[in-house]
């Protein structure tokens, strides 16, 4: 009777200690045992925020998108209207039909036994050519590839002459863009210009074309002196 | 009686060892039923030290109630929890009432000697 009871109290202790030391163990590693719940409940929330913030981003990136397209028209518009202004500013290189005249001196030999100065092409020549071709509605002009703009100088330089303070020599090859049949007339008219300069000895063609290219004008625009003034500042 | 008493000891701290030795990890959402199971236990104890007092102690009873209460009140909690009734408490209040009475009877015993 004894001995059983020993044997049952060693028993009952060994098997509460036993749980006793395993429940000791599992609620120390800290996590509580209500936390799947807890967790559940923070994804729920979470779900439910994300998809709000969700809503949220795509309505934002709606209305990213009609800015974007606002913008997009700006931008397009600004672009013609630069595009539009660097096209008349002479900054883009332009193709059109058009005419190209080129001018030379008489070779020296011809023209022996006179001052070579007297039958040479001066700057007046060309600018009356490009006057002419002006006056008939040449849109770009370029002798000898630069480009005329609203800066341009057409001028005297001892034997050569300068357009864009840059040297050129003979031939001469301006290129005009316009109505091919109204530039050639307005230059082969009689007492026009192509016959005084043959009188002068000098060697002119013109010859329309149909497809013609005007390069860009090249040198750096630097506006040192001029300010632009703002509509309504009086001074 | 003393000898009982340093043998229910001994094997508290030998369980406690192998508890704490055995490579086991309890599952954390079974603590709540083995913390029940403790309690019934101990309850189941703090029963036979009083009746060793009163002198009417039973092997049998005493084995029957420490692993039947053991069992039961885990049973409990999990079909509390599964029912949503929260069961464990009823558990938990019984054992816990009962674990007090015991020990101020324990306590009573020990004062009139």
């Amino acid at each position: 009777m004894k001995k059983t009871m020993y044997i049952s109290l060693l028993l009952a202790g060994c098997v509460l200690g036993i749980m006793l030391a395993l429940q000791f163990r599992s609620s120390t590693s800290s996590v509580p045992h209500d936390r799947p719940q807890e967790l559940t409940q923070e994804l729920k929330q979470l779900e439910q925020d994300y998809q709000i913030l969700q809503a949220e981003a795509a309505d934002l990136e709606n209305s990213l998108k009609q800015l974007e397209q606002g913008s997009s028209q700006t931008y397009e518009v600004l672009q013609n209207e630069l595009q539009k202004l660097r096209f008349a500013a002479g900054l883009e290189e332009v193709t059109g039909p058009g005419v190209e005249v080129v001018m030379d001196n008489m070779p020296e030999k011809e023209r022996s036994g006179y001052d070579p100065s007297v039958f040479s092409i001066t700057y007046e020549d060309i600018l009356r050519l490009v006057n002419e071709l002006r006056a008939a509605g040449a849109k770009a002009i370029s002798i000898n590839g630069q480009r005329l703009v609203a800066t341009s100088e057409i001028r005297n330089a001892g034997k050569f002459i300068d357009v864009n303070l840059t040297r050129l020599t003979t031939p001469y090859t301006i290129k005009a863009i316009g109505d091919p049949e109204k530039l050639a007339s307005s230059l082969n008219i009689k007492g026009g210009i192509v016959d005084t300069l043959k009188e002068w000895s000098i060697s002119v063609t013109v010859t329309p074309k149909e497809e013609i290219t005007v390069p860009a004008y090249t040198n750096p625009l630097d506006f040192y002196y001029a300010k632009p003034l703002k509509e309504g500042e009086d001074e | 009686m003393w000898f009982g008493t340093i043998l229910a000891a001994v094997g508290l701290f030998l369980g406690l060892f192998i508890g704490l030795k055995v490579p086991i990890v309890l599952p954390e959402s079974y603590a709540p039923y083995l913390g029940l199971a403790v309690l019934a236990a101990l309850d189941s104890v703090f029963g036979g030290i009083r009746a060793g007092m009163e002198d009417h102690f039973d092997n049998t009873v005493f084995l029957s109630g420490f692993f039947a209460n053991a069992l039961f009140a885990a049973g409990l909690a999990y079909i509390g929890e599964r029912l949503g009734v929260p069961l464990s408490t009823a558990a938990v209040v019984a054992f816990g009432v009962r674990l007090f009475q015991n020990l101020a009877i324990i306590r009573r015993h020990l004062l009139k000697k």
